[in-house]
């Protein structure tokens, strides 16, 4: 039988051997990688693409441009050579390939027969590159230049040999020089082990069929995606709008808004322009135009893992438009550090586009993670740095309750015994955030709550929290999240309250920092939940008492939580509010 | 039963019977070895759920009754037991209850608050916790990293927790508080309260079960322990029961995830070590036989009806990690690495909307089965590939089971080849390639995660349908050898009978060779080995017998995940510590393709490994047997390059050592049926395995 690459079954075993080559790359840095940004939190990504640069399959993780197209525009492909290996993480010079400067993009070319045929790359967030402050990113940035080294497009290895005055100059300027040469170390074996794997694909079955088996599975993606969200979406035009609190220097909320348009035969566009002007401090998103694509690509092919992630999602959108100057496309050289902000807003204005085009059938909308970091000297006079992240509830579902303390994908938190294992730093509590929880028939996920406390004088610290202001949405029915909060040394006389955004915080041995993080948004009239699942709420600590009566009209006996049937028959026929189809504070027709 | 009752080495010379027994979920395979004379005998009885000791005697009588020898004989009783796996992975375990440290209620719901790599954020579910929220108490007590006690344990708390436990009708307790690894003396005592209040709790407390770091798996660990304690500890006690009842005054050993034995008293305190108990029997058995033939650097596939297990041997010794999953959970107690894969014979063939065929993860099962088995199956599997490309005798378990072909092929007509617009026997082929390429992916992770080729090694399939499959993975890894034990259908009964005795002891100790401290080293060694030898000394054995060996978990400072490297002699000095780092870059470089000698090396755990090696039975070489065109009992339509073509069908059992047989050829035994694909040569090694040299 002769062997082509859209041959249904040997398309299969192609895809199976690219998802394997993956899983290879990622338990290699998990288990090599120093920063502590990737190996717990396993904050990093992995892609393979083809010579052209297109994405033959990545990490469900949409938060990406076109990664490869900076180093072709500065390497043609027939200079290149099967040592070389290419990095960067300039964000302006890529287009938003890369959206901050912490993330290190590594760059493996594959190249058979002295041709080039794809490429195995990966981008990882280092702990430190230098910058304003330990960890490099700070919500007091207000220049690009003070996130860090910006490293250009460059040959990490010609032709197999480390380029070690870039990496010289690149190490020097990290407050934790260690780090930086063991990720890089790692990085660079998860790609060269990734070009191995493709490599051994193509010398497997040949050019022409491994050519023909991307192409086909780019269609296949394109194909079922776009049919689903032609189904999905009638004609017609949304639009859809949410806020970002601030910018960390006092200004906002920033407006991040979309408008939809789906045409009778099925295309689809996004403008984006009418979102607010770009901020002074560091929560612009350069945004690739193929992020809202791959979010509601995502969204689309949620059901169906067969499906490769790779530019069949992307190229569902017809057109996104985007205008210069804007919170979304920035101008050089506006920080950018904390885009992660701005970017969750986008993931959840997809959705909300979606919610207003049919009802409310997607889910509700959550938080970006939060981060804090708190740095200083140890006892032994060693400088420490932990950034430590914190999770967030989500969004509920049309079918089910929001997740409850997520960070992201594939991103593990710092066990307590881990963290006070190797910082001068005591964890007191950890826990749900209880009725941060947007209240709904399905209820929103609730967040957590960790109190740090500090053993040594003179800890800076500096920590990020989101939805302060304008918590994540509820939808059909359900109700907004609530807000997290930060506060130092609570229920001291010297206790204070935090901004949501805030760096140059300096705590003294035994202050103690306590961050609550916000829940996920509601989903259906709270008033319809059944009295069992929200006592069983309460009996898990997710909902108060209180908030069993407030949020859900629901009654329970204090000590034995039962259900008191007739008080709570009575509360919820008197105090019954009929909801709208969005809910952000109080309930709106429309998001807009 | 004292732990000491029965001395598991079986010093008592007149008896040389050991009796192993491997429950499976349809039957219940009991081997019988003579230590001594080398000679073995082979039963198989229905296993019979729920009461499975049952099976298990059924299984033993039926066994000494076709050796013609008596209870009174048997030195050891060796089980493989599924108990604790199936109550965890269908969450039938005890209801359980937490204690914890105030502050930490939430440890299980929020877990690593991560969303797996693999998931759809937008469709994935938290797993439902094994306790939930309402029953994790909060005690105030709180011990700092290196153990020092920062506030004391609240009694009174553990005291009105325990009232509440006791209130709600629960009876396993878990306790894990924070730091617990390096002082469980808070753990201790808050059990002894609990157990002073409710006395018919079982506790299990996490520096006993798991004294690693890492308080979300340590919890767990703890939990599931003590979620399937109540379970096991009564199996255990009706086997005892059952065993003495029979006359049979042997020790009752059970083996562990780790690839070793250990006996009923250490497996009632800590049950969740026989997690992985059957599939680590698979393992020991393959060991064994690989062994016999000489071969030392072997993989695994261990093929039964919804799931495929490899596992990577390198010198004679499967791989042990401490990082593994069993269901939902994470799994930090040492386990034979086994990589678990949804392909089975049961697997079904599906093709989607966009035209692509997918082969599992879902399975047909047992019931209703494959099509061909006529139970009622109507998704074709890959079972139904193998019968429609003459794969399989059209006659399974001796005759006794009808097939029906033509319901397989009209299976794979209707639901596989009319989408893909392919022949049946295309779509058949298609099947088997998708299952043998997942397969194969699955292998290179696991071989190449620990940086070896797999054209190194044999390929030894095992299992049901491990055999008929080895020849094609063979050829896709470009390996040449593939060995096919003799009972390859019941290798965890042989497991069972040949394994040796053994336990882990761990404990987490933070130290960088840099400014490295000897006495604490020294000091937690030594403890370790304490706690070994007690264990062997408990087990009954002998001094000759006992092997102890350490290691030591090591990274490059700043790395979160560690290397387990063998500390070479039981000694810590500046030599030892010099071998071992260095023996750490080596093994770093040859897993992950780079070494660091300019970074800082760090040890985070210590571990000894405990082994009491019982008598290695003798090994009888196979005898009978003739010629092998004596042994053809019938030809059959196998599909070769583009068509069938009439091939013959080998009763296995009727091969003498020394016999080739060459492909296309199918050689059928009871237990399992191997394939030989066109151009393979098998010849009977004297241990009457089959060696195939792959075309």
């Amino acid at each position: 039988m002769a062997e082509r690459g859209d041959d249904p079954i040997l398309l299969e075993i192609i895809k199976g051997a690219i998802r394997s080559a993956q899983a290879e790359m990622s338990a290699l840095l998990d288990r090599t990688a120093m920063s502590p940004f990737i190996r717990e939190k396993k904050d990093y990504f992995i892609g393979f693409f083809d010579a052209g640069g297109r994405l033959v399959h990545s990490a469900g993780l949409p938060l990406m441009g076109n990664v490869i197209q900076p180093v072709l525009d500065r390497f043609p492909l027939e200079e290149m050579d099967a040592g070389d290996v290419y990095w960067y993480n300039d964000c302006y010079g890529s287009a938003g390939g890369v959206s901050h400067t912490p993330d290190q993009v590594i760059v493996a070319p594959l190249v058979v027969d002295g041709k080039v045929r794809g490429f195995s790359q990966t981008w990882a967030h280092f702990n430190d590159i230098g910058g304003l402050r330990p960890g490099t990113l700070s919500p007091d940035a207000d220049s690009i230049f003070q996130e860090g080294t910006i490293v250009p497009p460059v040959r990490l290895y010609a032709a197999g040999r480390q380029n070690d005055d870039a990496v010289a100059i690149f190490v020097a300027n990290s407050r934790y020089p260690d780090m930086v040469r063991g990720d890089l170390r790692a990085l660079v074996a998860a790609v060269r082990l990734g070009a191995k794997r493709l490599g051994e694909l193509f010398e497997r079955y040949g050019d022409r069929v491994m050519l023909d088996a991307f192409a086909e599975s780019e269609r296949q993606t394109a194909s079922v995606v776009g049919q689903r969200l032609t189904d999905l979406l009638p004609a017609g035009t949304y639009t859809f709008a949410d806020r970002v609190d601030t910018d960390g220097h006092g200004n906002g909320p920033f407006d991040i808004r979309f408008d939809l348009t789906v045409g009778q035969n099925g295309r689809m566009a996004i403008d984006a322009t009418r979102s607010a002007d770009q901020a002074p401090g560091p929560i612009n998103f350069l945004m690739s135009p193929s992020v809202p694509a791959m979010t509601l690509g995502l969204y689309a092919a949620r059901n169906d893992p067969s499906l490769l992630i790779n530019q069949g999602h992307i190229e569902t959108l017809e057109e996104v438009k985007l205008r210069k100057g804007s919170v979304l496309q920035p101008r050089f050289p506006a920080p950018l550090g904390l885009r992660g902000t701005t970017f969750v807003k986008v993931q959840q204005a997809m959705l909300g586009l979606i919610n207003a085009a049919t009802g409310g059938q997607a889910l509700a909308a959550n938080n970006a993670y939060s981060i804090y970091y708190m740095s200083g000297m140890a006892d032994d006079d060693a400088p420490f740095l932990l950034t430590d992240g914190l999770a967030v509830g989500y969004g509920a579902r049309p079918t089910a309750d929001g997740v409850d303390a997520i960070y992201f994908v594939g991103q593990e938190n710092y066990p307590v015994e881990f963290v006070e294992m190797g910082f001068p730093i005591r964890i007191r509590a950890y826990g749900l955030n209880c009725d941060s929880g947007g209240p709904g028939r399905w209820r929103g996920g609730c967040g957590i709550v960790r109190e740090v406390e500090t053993l040594v004088d003179n800890t800076r610290c500096s920590v990020r929290i989101e939805g302060t202001k304008n918590p994540p949405w509820g939808t059909a029915g359900g109700q907004c999240a609530r807000a997290g909060e930060v506060i130092v040394n609570p229920g001291r006389p010297d206790e204070r309250r935090l901004p949501s955004i805030k760096d140059g915080i300096v705590l003294k041995a035994g202050d103690v920092l306590r961050i609550a993080t916000g829940g996920g948004g509601g989903w259906g009239n709270p008033f319809d939940r059944e009295p069992e699942l929200v006592a069983q709420d309460v009996a898990n600590g997710m909902v108060s008492l209180d908030g069993a009566k407030a949020d859900y009209g629901v009654v329970l006996d204090p000590a034995s939580l039962e259900i008191d049937a007739a008080a709570t028959e009575a509360t919820r026929r008197d105090r019954r509010v009929e909801g709208k189809l969005f809910h952000n504070g109080a309930y709106l027709d429309e998001m807009a | 039963m004292t732990d000491t009752e029965h001395p598991a080495a079986g010093t008592d010379a007149r008896r040389t019977l050991t009796v192993a027994i491997d429950v499976g979920g349809t039957f219940t395979d009991v081997t019988l070895v003579d230590r001594e004379s080398g000679e073995s005998w082979k039963a198989k009885t229905a296993t019979t759920p729920p009461d499975f000791e049952r099976g298990f005697m059924d299984g033993i009588r039926k066994v000494l009754a076709a050796a013609g020898r008596r209870p009174q004989e048997i030195a050891q009783v060796a089980h493989g037991t599924t108990v604790a796996t199936n109550a965890i992975l269908e969450m039938r375990g005890a209801p359980a209850a937490l204690l914890t440290t105030r502050g930490f209620r939430h440890v299980l719901e929020i877990g690593r608050h991560d969303i797996p790599r693999k998931a759809n954020i937008y469709s994935w579910v938290k797993p439902k916790r094994p306790v939930s929220a309402h029953n994790v108490h909060e005690i105030p007590e709180r011990l700092a990293v290196d153990g020092s006690e920062l506030e004391p344990l609240d009694e009174a708390a553990v005291r009105q927790a325990a009232e509440t436990i006791k209130a709600r009708g629960i009876e396993a307790v878990a306790i894990c508080f924070l730091h617990s690894f390096a002082d469980g003396a808070h753990e201790r005592r808050a059990r002894e309260i609990v157990e002073e209040v409710h006395p018919d709790a079982m506790v299990s407390i996490s520096s006993e079960v798991l004294p690693v770091f890492r308080e979300f798996e340590r919890s767990m660990a703890t939990i599931l322990n003590v979620y399937v304690m109540p379970l096991v500890a009564t199996y255990v006690a009706k086997l005892n029961a059952e065993l003495t009842k029979a006359g049979i005054d042997a020790p009752l050993l059970l083996m562990k995830s780790s690839g070793g034995v250990t006996g009923a008293a250490t497996i009632k305190r800590e049950p969740i070590q026989t997690a992985l108990s059957g599939p680590a029997a698979g393992i020991v058995g393959a060991v064994h036989e690989a062994d016999a033939a000489g071969l030392k650097d072997v993989i695994t596939v261990d093929i039964g009806g919804t799931s495929a297990d490899i596992c990577l041997i390198k010198d004679g010794r499967p791989g042990v990690t401490t990082k593994s999953q069993i269901g939902d959970w994470p799994m930090t107690l040492p386990m034979v690495d086994i990589h678990t894969i949804g392909a089975g014979g049961g697997s079904i063939a599906r093709v989607n909307s966009a035209g692509t065929l997918s082969v599992g993860p879902e399975s047909a099962g047992a019931r209703p089965g494959p099509v061909s088995y006529g139970r009622g199956g109507t998704e074709p599997t890959v079972t139904d590939a193998h019968f429609v490309l003459g794969h399989l005798p059209e006659r399974l378990l001796a005759g006794e089971m009808e097939i029906d072909l033509a319901g397989a092929r009209r299976a794979i007509e209707d639901k596989v080849a009319r989408p893909l617009g392919i022949s049946v026997h295309a779509a058949a082929r298609g099947i088997l390639e998708v299952v043998n390429n997942n397969m194969l992916g699955a292998i290179r992770v696991v071989s190449v995660e620990r940086g070896l080729d797999p054209r190194d090694f044999a390929l030894l399939p095992f299992g049901g349908a491990g055999p008929i499959h080895g020849s094609d993975l063979a050829r896709l890894l470009g390996i040449r050898t593939v060995i096919v034990p003799p009972s390859a259908g019941v290798l965890s009964a042989i497991g069972l009978s040949v394994s040796s005795l053994r336990n882990e002891f761990a404990r987490t100790c933070l130290q960088g060779t840099d400014d490295f401290d000897h006495k604490t080293v020294r000091t937690g060694f030594a403890e370790l080995e304490a706690e070994a030898e007690r264990w062997l000394a408990a087990e009954g054995v002998p001094e000759s017998g006992r092997a102890i060996e350490w290691e030591a978990a090591m990274r490059y400072r700043h790395q979160g995940f560690e290397l387990n490297v063998a500390w070479s002699e039981r000694a810590v000095n500046e030599a030892a510590l010099t071998r071992l780092v260095d023996s750490f870059h080596r093994l770093h470089e040859q897993l992950y393709s780079f070494a660091q000698e300019d970074t800082p090396v760090e040890i985070v755990t210590l571990r000894v490994t405990a082994t009491g090696r019982l008598p290695v039975p003798a090994r009888a070489a196979l005898t009978g047997g003739g010629p092998a065109a004596d042994a053809v009992i019938a030809h059959q339509d196998i599909f070769v390059g583009d068509g069938m073509r009439s091939s013959p069908v080998y009763d296995r059992a009727r091969l003498a050592v020394g016999e080739v047989v060459e492909g296309p050829a199918i050689l059928q035994q009871l237990d399992t049926t191997t394939l030989l694909a066109e151009g393979d040569r098998a010849t009977v090694h004297p241990s009457g395995s089959l060696l195939i040299e792959t075309g």
